[in-house]
């Protein structure tokens, strides 16, 4: 799997929308998005369900989201939090 | 242009609903620079009591109210989370009641024996903005817990309601349906709760949301956060009782300009502490826009306390214009390209332009030497200039230019690129 690394702790808004997003349209089955953002990104995680994408979300103990989107639904995406 | 906080795509305003208010701005703002244009070379036989009030309302309303109703439909949904539902019929009816009624109120103010065009715009005006303001509140009510933000827009409106309701009794008393005994006392209500509840009010309660997420800066004190849209507010109804009961307070006065003060100053100093700063000029105009507040609210601080030279009076008027102005074209460069970017790629156009290729930041940046000019212009020499009205139709004709490239990159893009379902 590849990994489409975005950290966005420190972009200013709303770049880490539109980069997600252009990440998300030409997705394939074969890679994933590894987000990492000061907050939880509720209206891109809510567009990317809507789209039929598969997300898991942690916090870490700096409490900073990491955030994991696929299209593919035969990966776990709990154990890519490790990759 | 999404709260973090949670917000769903549906919530979105059509591109449509927020772009003919800024449209409407920028036309009354070319309006504005052409009127005083033929006011310099005395083309209109009104009078200088005539001219100076629709100079005002141009401003006050015609520009600035338009920018803040387009920004609110924007804003709202994202700040607050709430949604004006069929948000297109609803605010074309406000924008039609809102530019009759206002066209009305010019051609009252020019031609002042005319008790029906007051009452006419008495009635489209209120109306047209009271139903806006009906709309926005009557979901804020709804929201079940508050952000500062969210709060200080409850205030923000509650004050233009406030606005429009004493701007209506001084159109009645100007068209003699009123007696008018308290205009004097109204009028100066009337601009107290326009400048210092609406348009501050407005512009502070935005910025404790969008400064943070915008510019990736330290939050503001939540001293300040919490309590000052209050204040604020709490204050503009004393003063107006105050004034009501004949009873002066001048510690008022000295006590908003202080609280002013201390909010633009920390504004500049979280602007300062960006953790990426990036040449944008939409910061600019936000640092532009406090260092005018600082300096308006500094005259107006000392006018409180000793004795001030007219034309700082009238430095303190331009500079916080200038500061209102500045910020709202922060706001309009920053929601135009995300909106039409977004509505864009929402649809799944993969050939969406990029925000910075619907707006590009250099256009942006003319903009704002444009303006910086124009608000020199008019600090250096109040009375009416050619250069300063000739800046003033720059400005305004380079942000209308702006807008209509925007528009035509959208419909450019529905029409010339494919759509995929992603």
């Amino acid at each position: 799997m590849k990994k489409i690394l975005l950290d966005a702790r420190e972009m200013e808004h709303p770049k880490p929308f539109e980069l997600s997003i252009q990440h998300l349209q030409t997705m394939t089955n074969e890679s994933y998005l590894y987000m990492l953002n000061q907050k939880l990104p509720t209206p891109l995680l809510e567009l990317a369900k809507q789209k039929g994408f598969y997300i898991a979300t942690k916090q870490d103990t700096s409490q900073e989201w990491h955030i994991i989107i696929s299209k593919n639904s035969t990966i776990n995406l709990e154990e890519l939090f490790n990759v | 242009m999404f709260s973090q906080g949670g917000l769903s795509l549906e919530q979105a305003p059509p591109l449509s609903v927020v772009l003919r208010f800024f449209l409407t701005a920028s036309l009354f703002g070319i309006l504005l620079g052409l009127f005083l244009l033929g006011s310099h070379f005395n083309i209109f036989s009104l009078s200088s009591y005539a001219i100076q009030i629709m100079i005002v309302h141009l401003l006050a309303l015609g520009i600035m109210a338009s920018f803040m109703l387009g920004a609110l439909f924007q804003m709202l949904p994202v700040i607050a989370g709430v949604v004006i539902k069929s948000p297109l019929k609803k605010v074309t009816i406000v924008h039609g009641l809102f530019i009759v009624g206002f066209i009305t109120q010019l051609s009252a103010f020019a031609y002042q024996s005319s008790p029906l065009l007051y009452l006419l715009s008495a009635l489209y005006l209120g109306s047209g903005l009271l139903y806006a303001i009906v709309l926005m509140l009557k979901e804020l009510f709804k929201v079940t817990t508050h952000s500062s933000s969210s709060q200080g827009i409850i205030f923000a409106l509650l004050s233009f309601s406030l606005t429009i309701f004493l701007g209506i009794y001084l159109l009645l008393a100007e068209g003699g349906f009123v007696t008018g005994s308290l205009f004097t006392q109204v009028k100066e209500l009337h601009y107290s709760f326009a400048l210092f509840g609406w348009l501050s009010l407005l512009i502070v309660s935005v910025s404790f949301q969008v400064i943070e997420m915008f510019y990736v800066t330290p939050k503001y004190p939540n001293s300040m956060s919490n309590y000052l849209t209050f204040t604020i507010f709490a204050l503009l109804i004393v003063k107006s009782l105050a004034l009501l009961f004949d009873y002066p307070l001048p510690f008022i006065g000295m006590a908003l300009s202080t609280l002013f003060l201390l909010y633009a100053t920390i504004t500049l100093d979280r602007l300062n502490q960006r953790k990426r700063p990036t040449s944008d000029a939409t910061v600019w105009f936000w640092r532009l826009g406090m260092g005018l507040l600082i300096v308006s609210s500094t005259i107006t601080l000392l006018h409180s306390i000793f004795y001030v030279e007219e034309q700082f009076i009238q430095l303190s008027y331009i500079t916080f214009i200038g500061f209102g102005l500045s910020i709202v074209l922060a706001m309009v460069y920053k929601i135009v390209p995300f909106l039409t970017w977004f509505h864009l790629s929402n649809q799944g156009y993969m050939e969406a332009p990029m925000m910075h290729d619907v707006i590009h930041p250099k256009k942006a940046k003319i903009h704002f030497y444009v303006h910086t000019a124009m608000l020199l212009t008019w600090m250096i020499n109040t009375q009416t200039t050619i250069i300063g009205s000739l800046l003033i139709i720059a400005s305004f004709g380079w942000l209308l230019y702006n807008l209509i490239f925007a528009m035509k990159k959208y419909s450019y893009t529905q029409k010339h690129t494919q759509k995929i379902e992603w």
